[in-house]
């Protein structure tokens, strides 16, 4: 190992195995269940060159079965004896390096860059920053913070001001997060925070979005935290902001379907076989969860039920429309949307992590969407029942999807929906049941104790009336 | 604010060593402007379903300009899209459209020869001193290279057509109508070039190249893999690899697998090529209920270089060809296979997958398997995927083209327009006809063919393995099973597959991976440990294991 190559920067010095150490042990890993063959960086780029220096590199993880996956990494390189407080990658020769978006310096770098709209060099390709308006930037980006952690990225907020969101998973295309955030800020939607800048890599290897920063609302509750404070202290209360949020959803899924010049945003007609192509892809999904599904007493109510289940979903998807196909948030829950403290404002609109990215960018029925957030509903009177033992209304649920759907009908533009309330309604239900299954499976893996809700979920549209 | 998007993939030269592969014919797959007959934008509105299939790549049979009196291998002008399929901005808009779902797209590519209504044959049979005067190859006589076979056997009497026009003989290896071009001349290399840059340009992933083997013609040969071929393949496979990253080549030579390994050079010509003689052996395999045809062709079949990879195909636009199989195996397909003499085609068998297995689904499901499990990239044939039918009565190929079956509706959902204006009647036969097979009703069916195919695509996603890996064929107790191991990584996989319509127990020694668990890759269940004694399968009729052999797990 040569103590100048990694002093300037080179990764080219760290080990192996102790990146594949780092990697595998970071929260934003996606792939914990695969067994990790070998971590190498494949391109870097030294973001700043003076010390402590940030460099940005995509690291390519192998697994056993000769698949693999990209990751974006931001280390941080301080000479020895300048202990960083950040979680530490390795120390070789004389350097020590680091986790950057911890260290306050680099992470403002970051934002430095997208306001100089600065073009960075790697070995093979390049990293763009970029901004939408240079102007725009405070002119002191504030302190730095590292705020909560997330399945597949890590973000950082800048005093009141700003928030980074850099993804962790590198997949080629454009990133459906920022392309949904441009369009609607371009359009000025007033239901976002607006986006003010975003980096990429492109080389030979990929063309990547690999992070986007937005404005930061601070004096916002998070949907779910309000949701669980109020469903206790004032449910009645929520009902009415619920209604407003199907409003603001329903204004969303206009605004998205607004411009018909712009083939990626466009509203399409379905093709014929378009429901049942959901229905194969549901059903597919029901079928595998159900595969190998563990037999303990929160599953009980849904143990050996999974032809019952798809026996459902035949019965609900054999005839209706899916009216048309749009660009949806693609993971719409209550954790994805802020209460300013007068209205809403929608976030993340990277899609479910999990998915491919090709897929997530797919048009679908807005009301796919629509039933991602009632089925938070759920979520969340359970969650209020199980974590502090809130006494919720029986009809809690109920009232809160009327409500929501109410203001949601209200103001979407209704030829992006089926025709006729049947229509729409069993749509729904097939969403939701889609919905379901993803929950249990991810809870299944995740938070067993929690499966109870997604079970109940699948009980509920079982039971349902056609 | 905008800006290109860029690529949608990431950089892997080796890609279509992974890839499932999905044949289109433009004309029969889905009508978007209601006038008969199928078109690009109609292929891109089926993205979704070709997405949800699992497909990698797209290959397109021929869209170009052409008077279409053989399926539009008979280019007429190779900048052009055929009228009918729409123009070159659509081509344009279904590559993009197909990236932006993770899809890659080649076409047909045909360098041999041109329509006779090109407009380089017209000026050349007119102005014989003028500058494309030497573009085809013509001769006073018709008596030269007379050891090149005849392929069209049923409609061709010789190689050779005299030109009233010109006044003289020009060469042409299959239909008089397609006239060969002339290699020798420098232009017209360079004018091929071009050609393939123009639609690289556009952002197409790779050419299937039509009819490779018949480029050159030389004295006191018989015209195919001449050298010179091949010198012309390695250009254009060095300019594709300087300017177009991530391109395939992929040659259609219909030859015997020791000479279609030239196309491969040292890796530096074709990378793929199709494995013509392995598919009629499978059905041969199935018939005898003997696993040793497939065992004996993939004994004979080389090592290919690592950078190359065979392609494979159960069935595809073409007849089943039986012309690398020997005399006496021709006629046993053909009295198997081929009952009714209106289901042969020159040296082969117009029939599509289904009919050639009776519709039996145990042996679509086995010959599928096998092809996805053997060391090569499998191309599905659209409308296999649903077990379609074919047509006897309809003349030359079209018996296997016709429209893809959506909907039990009208036109099978293919088309709005009438059903007179259609390019060819869709199948309506109470067996193979759109009401009773079309995707819609297999995509509502969990147990159909098509959803059984779609799990089949996304398990070899998740195993590079068949793609990659190794094969060693396992020698067993039983001629009527076959059984290979492929090997990479840390991927290991037991492939197992009985060609017998009993049922059959087969003894495999498996020693070297004693103390393995192998668990059956698509319903997860863990079989018995491997040990040191031979280890007992047994197999329903036509069935078939792929196994996952673990470390040390518990069965």
């Amino acid at each position: 190992m040569n103590e100048q190559e990694i002093q300037q920067g080179d990764l080219a010095a760290l080990g192996e195995e102790e990146l594949t150490a780092f990697v595998e042990s970071r929260r934003w890993f996606g792939s914990k269940a695969q067994d990790v063959a070998g971590v190498r960086v494949l391109d870097s780029a030294v973001l700043r060159t003076q010390p402590p220096l940030l460099v940005a590199a995509l690291a390519e993880v192998r697994f056993g079965a000769g698949t693999h996956e990209l990751y974006q990494l931001l280390l941080g390189v301080r000479p020895d004896g300048d202990e960083p407080d950040a979680e530490v990658v390795s120390e070789v020769d004389g350097a020590v390096v680091y986790e950057g978006l911890s260290d306050p310096a680099l992470a403002r770098e970051l934002v430095h860059l997208m306001r100089g709209e600065t073009t960075v060099q790697a070995g093979e390709g390049t990293i763009e920053f970029r901004s939408v308006d240079a102007g725009a930037f405070p002119g002191e980006i504030p302190a730095p913070r590292p705020v909560g952690v997330e399945q597949s990225n890590s973000s950082v907020v800048y005093g009141d001001d700003l928030i980074l969101k850099a993804y962790r998973r590198v997949e080629p295309g454009i990133n459906p997060e920022l392309e949904l955030l441009r369009f609607l800020t371009d359009i000025s939607f007033p239901h976002i925070a607006p986006l003010v800048g975003w980096y990429a890599y492109s080389g030979p290897l990929i063309d990547a979005t690999l992070g986007v920063l937005q404005d930061f609302l601070p004096d916002s509750r998070d949907g779910w935290e309000l949701a669980l404070e109020e469903i206790a202290s004032d449910p009645d209360g929520f009902l009415t902001r619920l209604r407003r949020l199907g409003e603001v959803t329903g204004e969303l899924h206009s605004a998205l379907a607004s411009d018909s010049s712009d083939p990626d945003f466009a509203p399409e007609e379905p093709s014929a076989e378009a429901l049942a192509l959901l229905t194969a892809t549901v059903d597919e999904e029901i079928e595998q969860v159900f595969l190998d599904l563990p037999e303990t007493d929160a599953l009980e109510p849904i143990l050996g039920r999974g032809e019952e289940v798809r026996e459902r979903l035949r019965l609900i998807s054999h005839a209706g429309a899916v009216g048309r196909v749009v660009r949806t948030h693609g993971d719409y829950h209550l954790g994805q949307v802020l209460w300013t403290g007068e209205d809403w404002v929608v976030l993340d609109f990277e899609g479910e992590p999990a998915r491919p990215l090709a897929e997530r960018r797919n048009k679908r029925s807005p009301l796919r969407d629509v039933a991602g957030m009632l089925r938070s509903f759920a979520y969340v009177a359970s969650a209020a029942e199980l974590t502090q033992g809130t006494a919720v209304p029986d009809d809690w649920e109920e009232r809160a999807r009327a409500e929501f759907l109410e203001g949601y009908w209200d103001l979407v533009d209704r030829t992006i929906v089926p025709h006729g309330e049947d229509g729409r309604a069993k749509l729904l239900t097939v969403f939701e049941l889609e919905k379901a299954v993803y929950e249990l499976r991810y809870e299944l893996n995740n938070r067993p104790d929690w499966v109870g809700i997604p079970v109940a979920g699948i009980v509920r549209l079982l039971e349902a009336d056609v | 604010m905008s800006e290109a998007s860029g690529s949608w993939f990431e950089s892997d030269p080796l890609w279509f060593k992974r890839a499932v592969f999905y044949e289109i014919h433009t004309r029969g797959f889905f009508d978007s402007d209601d006038d008969g007959s199928g078109d690009l934008r109609g292929i891109q509105e089926k993205l979704d379903y070709l997405q949800w299939l699992g497909i990698d790549c797209i290959w397109l049979l021929p869209m170009y300009a052409s008077p279409l009196r053989d399926g539009g291998y008979d280019v007429a002008d190779f900048y052009r899209v055929h009228q009918d399929y729409g123009t070159v901005e659509d081509f344009r808009n279904l590559v993009d459209a197909a990236h932006r779902r993770g899809i890659r797209v080649i076409a047909d590519f045909v360098m041999n020869h041109t329509s006779s209504d090109h407009p380089w044959f017209q000026e050349s049979r007119t102005n014989p001193d003028g500058p494309k005067g030497d573009w085809y190859v013509w001769s006073d006589t018709d008596d030269r290279w007379t050891e090149a076979r005849i392929i069209f056997l049923d409609t061709e009497p010789s190689n050779w057509t005299w030109d009233p026009v010109r006044g003289q003989y020009y060469w042409h290896r299959f239909f008089s109508h397609q006239p060969d071009l002339n290699f020798d001349n420098p232009e017209v290399q360079e004018a091929m070039l071009q050609a393939l840059r123009f639609w690289l340009d556009l952002g197409i992933d790779g050419f299937r190249l039509d009819a490779v083997p018949y480029l050159y013609e030389r004295d006191g040969t018989n015209g195919e893999n001449l050298p010179e071929t091949h010198e012309f393949l390695k250009r254009v496979r060095a300019e594709v690899d300087a300017a177009y990253p991530d391109t395939v080549l992929l040659a259609e030579a219909n030859q015997w697998p020791e000479d279609v390994v030239d196309y491969f050079g040292d890796g530096d010509e074709c990378h793929m090529a199709f494995h013509f003689p392995v598919m009629p052996r499978m059905f041969m395999a199935l018939r005898r209920e003997d696993a040793t045809p497939i065992y004996e062709i993939l004994r004979q079949t080389p090592h290919i270089p690592e950078n190359c990879q065979w392609g494979l195909f159960l069935r595809n636009h073409d007849e089943l060809t039986l012309e690398m199989v020997t005399d006496e195996e021709r006629d046993y397909m053909y009295s198997e296979y081929a009952k009714d003499p209106r289901m042969k085609l020159n040296l082969g068998i117009r029939r599509r997958l289904a009919p050639l297995l009776d519709n039996g689904r145990p042996e679509i499901e086995l010959l599928t398997a096998i092809m996805f499990s053997l060391r090569g990239s499998p191309v599905l044939y659209y409308g296999d995927e649903i077990g379609m039918g074919d047509n006897v009565y309809l003349g030359d190929r079209d018996g296997v083209r016709t429209p893809m079956q959506w909907t039990g509706d009208r036109n099978g959902g293919f088309s709005r327009a009438d059903f007179a204006q259609l390019y060819l009647p869709p199948l309506m036969d109470p067996v193979y006809g759109y009401q009773a097979v079309n995707v819609e009703a297999q995509l509502r069916t969990p147990s159909s063919l098509l959803r059984w195919l779609r799990r089949f695509v996304e398990l070899r996603k998740q195993h590079p393995v068949f793609g990659l890996g190794s094969y060693e064929a396992l020698i067993t107790s039983n001629p009527r099973v076959f059984a290979h191991i492929r090997r990479y990584e840390d991927d290991t996989v037991l492939c197992v597959h009985n060609m017998a319509r009993s049922a059959q127990a087969v003894e495999l020694d498996l020693q070297w991976f004693d103390g393995m668990t192998p668990v059956e890759m698509f319903g997860r269940t863990p079989f018995p440990k491997i040990g040191t004694l031979p280890y007992l399968l047994t197999l329903a009729p036509r069935g078939f294991f792929w196994f996952q052999l673990r470390e040390g797990e518990d069965g």
